[in-house]
């Protein structure tokens, strides 16, 4: 599923890693939703974090119809250099599953 | 006792630390803005569709696996189809007769809300329902890789292992470097068929007039025992008759016709979308009325 944000976070870095082991397909599938489902909220929880009340409602109702130009455009309107958090937020995420990788192929 | 110890220590060591790290995050994020997303009406989850709630029995249970255009949300309005379906298709996998392609295009046509054909400029595949086999992804552009395929990590766990095949598709790449590379082309390799363009009657007299034709023709192609549907182009010539398949599809098509699992190969139906204006889109396709 392509989310509003997919454009922004570069993912490569993590498959590279995870395609070197040796995994099942389903612990493959496994590992996979639980790195985009954690991306999915903290990146959703550094975004609502920026918003007023009145405005998470608006954001969470374009969220749920999926219209990314709508998200995009809100988010601009309502809060300064969202790309660069979202990215930033995304990236500290990563640095943490990096080293989790590393940790996994000692083991 | 004999202490367990897993063939996978690297495996159990990520699965125990990022599911630790999974419920942190989830507890964080439902403890902060849990109260915004109690008021949604979560009718259709869009983007909230990953969101999973460690504790809140109002919310969707966790679905980790499950993306929004997941072919299961349609899986019952599509058998409706399929069941339409089975009383027009012959028994055997075969070509079909002139009026059988009439009946079925024309229920496909009335169901799906736009109009598909045999038929187009004359034109006209070999068959329109045989047997499809499952196919690798293809390069995109030069210095394409097979990871850059993956929109999310989930992507890779599921279509990763389809590989990529070591030549080109029959066009060549989707575009002719990584600037130049767009969201219609990414769709385009995402929802490809390889369909035996060479086996249409006429091919060998009219190459180049086929060739334009054939070359990311828009077309439907349905499982024909669960009805499950997705619009794809062609974006590769194949499979070679000796294989015993009529066509194939892309990791992204046969998992969304219900056939990337076991032997990833099944019969389904196939027919050119007639949309001159470009307006359906690619990927999985909802049934719009009862069939």
């Amino acid at each position: 599923m392509k989310h509003f944000y997919s454009s922004l976070i570069e993912i490569e870095s993590i498959v590279v890693e995870l395609d070197k082991m040796d995994l099942t397909k389903e612990q493959r599938i496994h590992l996979a939703a639980l790195v985009d489902s954690s991306l999915h909220h903290t990146i959703l929880d550094a975004v609502l974090s920026e918003l007023t009340h009145q405005d998470k409602k608006v954001f969470l109702n374009h969220l749920k119809e999926d219209d990314h130009s709508k998200i995009w455009k809100f988010l601009n309107d309502h809060v300064d250099k969202i790309e660069e958090k979202i990215q930033k937020t995304a990236e500290d995420l990563k640095q943490e599953l990096h080293k989790d990788l590393k940790e996994a192929q000692n083991k | 006792m004999t202490k367990f110890i897993s063939s996978k220590p690297h495996y159990e060591y990520l699965r125990k630390k990022w599911s630790a790290r999974h419920r942190a995050v989830q507890n964080k994020f439902w403890e902060r803005h849990g109260e915004h997303l109690k008021h949604l009406a979560l009718g259709s989850l869009g983007g909230l569709m990953l969101l999973s709630s460690p504790v809140r029995p109002e919310l969707p249970p966790p679905n980790l696996t499950v993306s929004r255009d997941d072919v299961l949300k349609d899986y019952d309005r599509n058998v409706l189809l399929a069941q339409a379906l089975s009383i027009k298709i012959p028994k055997e996998v075969r070509p079909l007769d002139s009026l059988e392609e009439k009946e079925i295009t024309d229920i496909l046509s009335r169901n799906l809300g736009f109009k598909v054909a045999a038929e187009m400029d004359n034109i006209r595949l070999n068959r329109n329902y045989g047997l499809i086999g499952g196919e690798q992804h293809l390069y995109r552009y030069p210095g394409d890789n097979l990871y850059a395929h993956a929109d999310s990590t989930s992507d890779w766990g599921k279509y990763g292992d389809a590989g990529i095949a070591p030549g080109l598709g029959a066009w060549g790449y989707f575009s002719p470097s990584r600037q130049d590379f767009s969201d219609t082309d990414k769709q385009r390799e995402r929802y490809y068929l390889a369909i035996q363009t060479f086996l249409v009657p006429g091919y060998a007299e009219n190459v180049n007039k086929f060739r334009d034709f054939f070359k990311y023709r828009k077309m439907l192609v349905i499982n024909s025992k669960t009805g499950q549907a997705v619009v794809a182009v062609i974006g590769d010539a194949g499979p070679a008759q000796w294989t015993g398949k009529h066509l194939g599809g892309s990791p992204e098509v046969m998992d969304y016709l219900g056939l990337a699992e076991g032997p990833r190969k099944g019969p389904v139906l196939y027919f050119f979308i007639d949309d001159p204006k470009n307006e359906v889109p690619l990927g999985p396709v909802k049934i719009r009325s009862e069939a």
